[in-house]
């Protein structure tokens, strides 16, 4: 008897049965969930077209190509969370493949890649520095530093691609552990921490409040500018990555790198749910993002559609990614 | 008037959202030369009503009738060209744009491809003027008063010929004085036909402005009264809640307030505010009256930092602090609930957890504890008496809980000062009565705390002292037996 009016007092405040269905959480796990589905039918799909897609051998080649827009788009999410934009990554990825690549000639290896995710980390505080410290919007302070990122990359490398990079650069990034590429181990690694980092720690938990309204984390006493600072130097270390495992894998560091892996990123990272508008994202869905676009790019190529088409595939999948997250956003 | 025909007829419109039932058919009749109240708790239906019958959703079933011909609109545009204008709470004019652009937007006239400003402004002056606007036309609406901002509002509505006006609680931000400019100017508008339907949680302006009244409750209708049904508040009150709630009675609390907690003194800052000195002991609640712009809110956000503070200074507990940013308020103890929740006191689109939780996160082995946070959050809540799930995301819960959701970040923390902006804005009567009596209840616990507030009843009732500010300036401390609403309206107002 008691148990029944304490139900029905509740059910008379706030209505627990849309509570359930409205919960974040679940929200999220949802979106997941069908980012995986899309895989899955992507794979399967490829696969009935051409049983070869399906090779053990192909599918992890697949990974590899999703490894380096991945773990952009794993940077490019800590900054779309703040409500900025990271434009200068492309041009970063070739200005530390061309830092890591010189050093390399004259340092030991686990040096030379430091030094170019180090220049990758800097190029991003030199970012979050002046979005943080003018009124200038990220969107105009990254197209400035991309052009002169680029400039810098093309400057030291004195225009032409750095050759002679030692083998042990080439081991120690672009080999295999267990038969598993470096790169896709790093990226499946990234993932997690850059996953656990934004959900279960209280810097990605801020980062959050900051970029969902900045003044509401001001007003509790959260640190704004330096947490917006620390996402760019994380977008900035992140290009420093993936240009090392760029120059490991080509076993060159081109000073030309990067304007398409740039809108790659950003692309993985919104089909992935997370807003341009901040506050919202998730670093699985920028991973499973990268690799539904390199899946899909690898099966039109099965597929031998020629590559202008692909990319008018590629495009179009976005758009309806976006489509259909906004449709079941609606819904709940 | 009823034997006009009738203006707006909405006829069992229902809508429901999943999991909830928003509204049942709910019925509504305006006539022209009518002011039509609607009433409700928040999350009565309100809101929703009037979402679908302006088009920004669709009604599950149910009529909508508008001058005698049936109409569904797809969006609110079509209802303005229909006839039907709505003024919102959270003003929709251009901010960048000035009154002229504002007024004629949408509908400016061109030459040769050119639009045409001499005739937009002369059109939008004569609109602006009728209204009794009297602020310049040629700066950007922004930095013009929420009071200026509405007529500019209404001016537009009138501009394109609107009939029927609703208004959403257009007196929230207003001051009194500004509240009666407006109140005259809906008679007006009353006198020359045009319908109007208004919505507001202050029932004493419903009391003297309306000729009917529309209750809602839960989604459904509970009546339509005229006036003159109504003998006074405690009528609506019945109607909106369906039991009786106390009108904020004066609480002789037992023991009279201790030792100084908080002290400033000559706060200045670059928001206007001009050497402001203030003291607030333990367990004493001082209101801060005055009207809209008097540099209240500013006060507040000076002494927690949020603004650039130019002069002056602060102790705590006989202790000189300083603070030069939220961070260091937070440190120092002392917990601000802005007035503007959505925009200030709550991310939106995070959780309950998450928001209550902000200022320290609960953490396990350098983790976010997620589970710690959902249980503290319950706890807190429930403490509050809102019963939610925390992992809700918290701008879709009622304006009430809302703002209990902002204090239990605040009771999580060791803050001994607490600065209420606002406390009850947007928040329904039942609601309302809860959150006072917590104010209460913090200051019985022997907290300092700080209210600001613009509705005198609250003020009157909640107050230990009352501080006035004019202008930036403190003007009058009233102390428990001088406080009245004369007294705070002569300091207020007085030039």
């Amino acid at each position: 008897m008691s148990n029944h009016t304490t139900l029905e007092r509740k059910s008379a405040t706030e209505t627990p049965l849309s509570a359930v269905r409205g919960r974040l959480d679940v929200a999220a796990t949802a979106r997941q969930a069908g980012l995986v589905g899309v895989i899955l039918v992507l794979v399967l799909g490829f696969g009935l077209a051409r049983p070869l897609f399906l090779d053990g051998g192909n599918l992890m080649n697949i990974l590899l190509q999703a490894s380096v827009v991945g773990v952009l788009a794993l940077g490019q999410t800590f900054v779309l969370i703040t409500g900025g934009i990271d434009l200068s990554i492309g041009s970063t990825v070739a200005m530390c493949a061309v830092v890591s690549g010189l050093l390399s000639h004259s340092l030991p290896v686990p040096l030379a890649i430091i030094g170019g995710i180090a220049v990758g980390a800097l190029a991003g505080l030199v970012n979050g520095l002046l979005i943080t410290m003018t009124n200038i919007t990220p969107f105009i302070v990254t197209l400035g530093s991309m052009s002169i990122y680029a400039g810098i990359a093309l400057i030291i490398a004195g225009g032409q691609a750095v050759y002679d990079i030692p083998t042990g650069f080439q081991d120690a990034l672009a080999g295999r552990i267990a038969g598993v590429p470096i790169p896709v181990l790093l990226f499946v690694l990234l993932t997690i921490v850059a996953a656990v980092c934004l959900k279960r720690t209280v810097f990605g938990e801020h980062l959050t409040a900051v970029g969902g309204n900045a003044e509401v984390a001001r007003l509790a006493g959260i640190n704004v500018k330096r947490y917006t600072a620390a996402a760019y130097v994380l977008s900035g270390a992140a290009a420093g990555l993936a240009g090392t495992i760029l120059v490991a894998r080509l076993g060159a560091a081109d000073p030309t790198l990067g304007a398409d892996l740039l809108l790659t990123a950003i692309a993985a990272t919104v089909m992935g749910g997370t807003k341009l508008a901040g506050g919202e994202g998730s670093m699985y869905g920028a991973a499973f993002g990268a690799i539904i676009i390199a899946t899909l790019t690898a099966g039109l190529t099965t597929l031998n559609v020629q590559a202008f088409y692909q990319q008018v595939a590629v495009g179009s999948a976005i758009i309806i990614a976006l489509l259909i997250d906004q449709v079941a956003r609606g819904r709940r | 008037m009823t034997t006009d025909r009738p203006m707006l007829e909405i006829k069992k419109l229902s809508k429901s959202f999943p999991g909830v039932r928003a509204l049942h058919e709910v019925d509504l009749t305006a006539y022209p030369g009518e002011i039509h109240a609607l009433l409700g708790e928040n999350g009565a239906g309100k809101s929703t009503l009037l979402k679908t019958l302006f088009g920004v959703q669709q009604p599950d079933s149910g009529e909508v009738w508008f001058e005698g011909e049936r109409r569904s609109f797809s969006q609110p545009s079509d209802a303005l060209h229909a006839g039907l204008a709505m003024v919102h709470q959270e003003l929709s004019l251009v901010p960048q744009f000035t009154a002229v652009q504002n007024v004629v937007l949408g509908r400016e006239k061109a030459r040769a491809g050119f639009i045409d400003w001499r005739e937009a402004r002369e059109r939008a002056e004569k609109s602006l003027g009728r209204l009794g606007f009297d602020a310049r036309m040629d700066i950007p609406v922004r930095r013009l008063s929420v009071a200026q901002q509405q007529l500019v509002e209404i001016a537009r509505a009138l501009a394109v010929g609107a009939r029927l006006i609703i208004l959403d609680e257009p007196t929230a931000s207003l001051t009194t004085q500004e509240s009666e400019q407006l109140f005259a100017l809906l008679e007006r508008l009353r006198a020359e036909g045009r319908g109007i339907i208004y919505v507001s949680h202050r029932l004493a302006e419903v009391m003297a402005l309306s000729d009917r009244v529309t209750v809602l409750r839960d989604g459904t209708l509970v009546g339509t009264r005229t006036r003159a049904e109504i003998k006074n508040e405690t009528d609506l009150v019945k109607l909106m809640v369906g039991r009786n709630v106390d009108a904020i009675s004066r609480v002789e609390r037992s023991e009279g307030p201790g030792e100084e907690i908080l002290r400033i003194e000559g706060l200045s800052s670059a928001e206007g505010v001009a050497d402001c000195s203030l003291s607030v002991r333990r367990g004493e609640i001082v209101g801060l009256a005055g009207m809209v712009g008097a540099g209240r809110t500013e006060l507040v956000r000076g002494l927690i930092g949020a603004d650039r503070v130019t002069g002056g200074a602060v102790w705590i507990r006989g202790e000189r602090v300083h603070i030069g940013s939220p961070a260091d308020a937070v440190k120092a103890g002392i917990a601000f609930l802005p007035e503007d929740r959505k925009h200030q006191g709550l991310v939106l689109h995070m959780s309950a957890a998450s928001n209550a939780t902000l200022i320290k996160p609960p953490r396990r082995r350098g983790l976010l504890d997620r589970r710690a946070q959902r249980e503290q959050t319950r706890a807190l809540l429930t403490q509050l008496n809102a019963d939610i799930d925390p992992g809700y995301p918290v701008g879709k819960l009622s304006g009430g809980t809302q703002q209990k959701v902002v204090l239990a970040r605040w009771l999580k923390t060791a803050s001994d000062i607490f600065i209420f902006d606002e406390p009850t804005r947007g928040v329904d009567v039942g609601a309302k009565g809860e959150i006072h009596a917590l104010i209460r209840e913090l200051a019985e616990e022997g907290k300092a705390i700080v209210m600001v507030s613009s509705d005198l009843p609250e003020v009157i009732g909640m107050s230990d002292r009352v501080v006035v500010m004019r202008r930036g300036r403190i003007v009058a401390e009233l102390s428990r037996s001088q406080i009245s609403e004369e007294a705070i309206v002569h300091h207020a107002a007085a030039s």
